[in-house]
């Protein structure tokens, strides 16, 4: 198993968020280059949203891994939805300040004012439809006295939509929308994630007929994409092991993605 | 860990599941097009079998209708042979034979226009539908001025026996129509038989003094005749 060709591939599509996996794909790179100059603009809050899976978290990620060589930047991947919490941790982290005392709105903005950086801190929000009401509206507040800056990332629900539209609408801010990838997108990702691993055999087996199946089983989600591609080489692995002869070598096997999507949910059968 | 026995029995009910609609909608589609060919060929079957009814009954009626009238030529012919014009009725209002008019006189009707051979041949169809209508409305209703009508038809067209037949039928119905008497000696000429188209209209013109019918015979024996 270990010297499988399918083997590394299979691990490349782990669903794990790392900076160091993120894919030029045009589009992508086109949202995070006015995202990258949003967060430069003075602008109080940045709202990322799009449907589950469209690559908010990895956009996120990667936008703190390169800020934070140059400027204070703070990843929140885990909602924290308590409210005392929330305000306790930030003061620790941005302000390296642990209150004893409970941590109130009133108190964590002295505290902001008292330490007054230069550069306003950049706050990132993961799945920022998690947090209260209450405690979105505390996170506008803060924003609104320009202590911190956040950028926030929701999914594109009807309800989460809602949300954003009382609490961000009327402020000044950014919104940016993520689409899902189309199969072309969809292509350009699977293969740059393969070559950028040197799996070239791999990589040229995915024809249009393969991507074209892929993108309408996942529908352009990345995550989605990622999970049906970790059991597609699985599928291959266990076939390379057990019946090598089954194995086409120029293209994939329409049955064996289909055979992953059953695996994995997204066909129901 | 992957079952893969599991998930291969699972993808086969998937494409069996996937493919299951179209196939049935395939089914479907077939089975209507069968019923629509089977219920389209059973209608032609029908309307072939209604027009060819029909036909056979016109047929059949046609030749019913035609069959008094031949039977009445045939008849007509008995009783007045070709050679031997008939006597009976001349005889009764027999009159000397007077001089014959000069053919300029005659009446005839000009030829019809061949030069256009297109318009004429769709006239003459068109007219051939009216004449059949015409010829058994006829056979129904032994008009004698409709039987005239048809023998002058006929010899305008140039179906010389037609008009004799006609003028004939049309003479036996009513022997004071001067113009189906002249149609029908036309005709005997045309037909070869001047002698006894010569026999008849002195027949004729004894009988009724036509000068008309005197003119013709003078052309006849002139042989100016055309």
């Amino acid at each position: 198993m270990e010297h499988s060709l399918f083997s590394k591939p299979r691990d490349l599509f782990l669903d794990v968020v790392n900076p160091k996996d993120y894919v030029q794909i045009d589009s992508i790179a086109h949202i995070y280059q006015s995202l990258k100059s949003s967060v430069q603009k003075p602008l109080k809050m940045i709202l990322l949203f799009g449907r589950p899976g469209t690559g908010k978290s990895m956009l996120l990620h990667k936008l703190h891994h390169d800020l934070s060589k140059h400027q204070k930047v703070f990843m929140f991947d885990i909602p924290i939805v308590d409210e005392d919490d929330f305000l306790r941790v930030l003061a620790e982290r941005i302000f390296a300040y642990s209150p004893r005392e409970t941590m109130t709105l009133t108190r964590f903005l002295e505290i902001a004012e008292a330490v007054s950086y230069t550069d306003v801190p950049i706050v990132l929000l993961d799945e920022a439809q998690l947090y209260s009401s209450s405690l979105m509206e505390k996170i506008r507040l803060i924003s609104d006295a320009r202590v911190i800056k956040f950028v926030i990332t929701l999914h594109k629900t009807d309800k989460e939509e809602i949300i954003a539209k009382e609490h961000f609408q009327t402020r000044i801010w950014e919104s940016i929308e993520l689409h899902n990838a189309t199969a072309e997108e969809l292509k350009i990702y699977i293969q740059k994630k393969l070559l950028k691993a040197n799996c070239f055999d791999v990589a040229n087996m995915f024809n249009d007929k393969n991507i074209k199946l892929v993108a309408s089983l996942t529908k352009g989600n990345f995550r989605e994409t990622n999970k049906l591609l970790f059991s597609l080489f699985s599928l291959y692995c266990w076939y390379e092991e057990n019946n090598p002869a089954l194995i086409q070598y120029n293209a994939l096997k329409s049955k064996w993605i289909e055979m992953a999507a059953i695996h994995t949910g997204l066909i129901h059968a | 860990m992957l079952n893969i026995q599991n998930l291969e029995r699972r993808w086969l009910k998937y494409k069996i599941k996937f493919y299951a609609p179209y196939i049935l909608g395939l089914i479907a589609l077939l089975t209507l097009l069968i019923a629509v060919t089977y219920s389209k060929k059973s209608d032609t079957d029908e309307a072939k079998e209604s027009i060819a009814s029909p036909s056979k009954s016109t047929h059949e009626a046609s030749s019913t209708v035609l069959e008094p009238s031949m039977d009445f030529v045939r008849s007509f012919q008995t009783t007045l042979p070709m050679n031997e014009t008939p006597k009976a009725p001349l005889q009764k209002n027999a009159q000397p034979v007077r001089e014959p008019l000069p053919v300029a006189k005659l009446v005839s009707t000009p030829p019809p226009d061949l030069s256009d051979e297109k318009s004429f041949s769709l006239n003459r169809t068109e007219s051939k539908l009216d004449i059949e209508t015409l010829e058994r409305r006829f056979k129904e209703t032994s008009n004698a001025n409709l039987g005239l009508f048809i023998a002058r038809y006929h010899y305008d067209h140039g179906n010389y026996s037609e008009a004799y037949n006609f003028a004939l039928k049309t003479n036996s119905i009513s022997n004071k129509i001067e113009e189906s008497w002249i149609i029908f000696a036309k005709s005997l000429v045309k037909l070869g038989r001047a002698e006894q188209a010569k026999k008849t209209l002195q027949f004729y013109i004894t009988d009724s003094n036509s000068e008309a019918a005197r003119s013709l015979l003078d052309t006849i024996e002139r042989g100016t005749f055309k």
